[in-house]
């Protein structure tokens, strides 16, 4: 290969790298604000779809499942706590589930739903559905188990997809639980007052 | 395949995609998404919609830098402009088109890594104009789409005896044909009925055999 040769082809390479950078760059200025903004309007939504009767959301402060920074929040009607809203991450077969759930004040689970996640279309994406959702519903610590058997007491797997299920229960949710029953227990200690600032 | 510069049929060229060059039963590319994406019907249209836009627009672009990219370097070009347009659809997807993106944002950002894609960029679209190398990525998307459908269609119906996710068959379904060994069955079961289509009614060789 001749020198001249080797200089079109760099140039060629440069050109047109350059130029599908600058592209794409010229793109993400234009999306990305559009796009943290329409998230940031979804979460504020995910809140209160948790806990619709609350008429004020708290932030308590930030946890960190598997090295993410999640939030956690209390949830009060006419000043009085009515319960709280834990984000959590589940390590999941292709991804981290990013999670949402809500429990009530003796720590029985209301809602949860699923914020994120990348797991295999067709197997794991049945985390979003309303059947596996609603399975959480009522369940508290010790209940928050994966079987694979048909239950009602437990959480049952998605077949095909254990892993992502044992990511959303108890990678993710479990662990927010028991985060969210020791930073309670911590605070009361300390003397302070829940939910303040 | 080259085409002679004068008339082109643009209808042949996406039947063409569909028929006698379908990415997944002819030309036998592009496999993996056609195992991992295809346990219910709604997967495999969405993944089939994502791949025939991203396809149609990857050929075009190809098609008009091809006097510039030198042969050389044609792959890591092909490669850019996928994966920009990957890029940039996913983008502007979750900027403008938020429903849409929740349904097909996770198919879009597979693509970049589909055989096909590539192989339609090399074999067409870097030697034919663009008009017609919109239309040859049409068809073959088209015909990803199709093939798609078609596995997802009985791996569904069989796996777990719904289509779209409504209920069909109130019966124990064949847990296995929505795990990916089912994949690998229904994939070779298709693909030996169409090849036995080709040869018995239309006199072909079979996917070993395709004219070029």
């Amino acid at each position: 290969m001749s020198y001249k040769e080797l200089f079109k082809i760099t140039f060629n390479l440069i050109i047109l790298y350059v130029a599908g950078g600058l592209l794409l760059a010229a793109v993400y200025a234009k999306t990305s604000p559009i796009i943290l903004k329409k998230n940031q309007e979804e979460k504020k939504q995910a809140l209160k779809n948790m806990m619709p009767e609350a008429d004020e959301i708290i932030k308590l402060g930030i946890w960190h499942p598997h090295e993410k920074e999640a939030e956690y929040y209390v949830a009060k009607k006419n000043g009085q706590i009515i319960g709280y809203i834990v984000q959590t991450y589940g390590k999941g077969y292709s991804s981290y589930i990013n999670i949402l759930f809500s429990v009530d004040k003796n720590f029985v689970i209301k809602k949860m739903n699923v914020l994120h996640h990348a797991e295999t279309p067709g197997l794991g994406d049945e985390i979003e559905f309303d059947w596996f959702k609603e399975q959480f519903k009522g369940k508290d610590l010790e209940h928050l188990k994966v079987v694979k058997t048909e239950t009602k007491d437990y959480i049952q797997a998605i077949t095909g997809a254990t892993i992502s299920t044992r990511a959303v229960a108890e990678d993710g949710i479990k662990k927010g639980l028991e985060f969210l029953i020791k930073a309670l227990k911590k605070e009361v200690k300390h003397g302070a007052t829940r939910g303040e600032n | 395949m080259e085409l002679p510069e004068e008339k082109i049929s643009y209808w042949e060229l996406i039947k063409n995609g569909i028929f006698k060059e379908n990415t997944i039963f002819r030309l036998v590319i592009s496999l993996c998404p056609s195992i991992a994406v295809t346990n219910n019907v709604r997967n495999g249209f969405l993944l089939g919609v994502a791949v025939l836009f991203v396809q149609a627009m990857v050929n075009t672009t190809v098609s008009l830098l091809r006097k510039f990219i030198h042969p050389r370097i044609r792959i890591p070009i092909f490669m850019l402009v996928i994966s920009g347009w990957v890029s940039v659809v996913d983008m502007v997807m979750a900027a403008y088109a938020r429903a849409t993106y929740k349904e097909i944002g996770l198919y879009i950002q597979i693509i970049v890594a589909f055989a096909s894609i590539l192989a339609r960029a090399e074999v067409f679209a870097s030697k034919n104009k663009p008009i017609a190398s919109f239309f040859d990525g049409v068809g073959s998307g088209l015909g990803f789409l199709v093939a798609l459908v078609i596995i997802s269609f009985f791996r569904e119906l069989l796996g777990k005896g719904t289509l779209w996710g409504y209920p069909i068959i109130h019966a124990k379904p064949l847990l296995i044909m929505v795990m990916p060994t089912g994949g690998f069955i229904a994939v070779g079961l298709l693909m030996g009925f169409f090849n036995w289509i080709d040869i018995k009614f239309f006199g072909g060789k079979g996917a070993g055999g395709v004219e070029h």
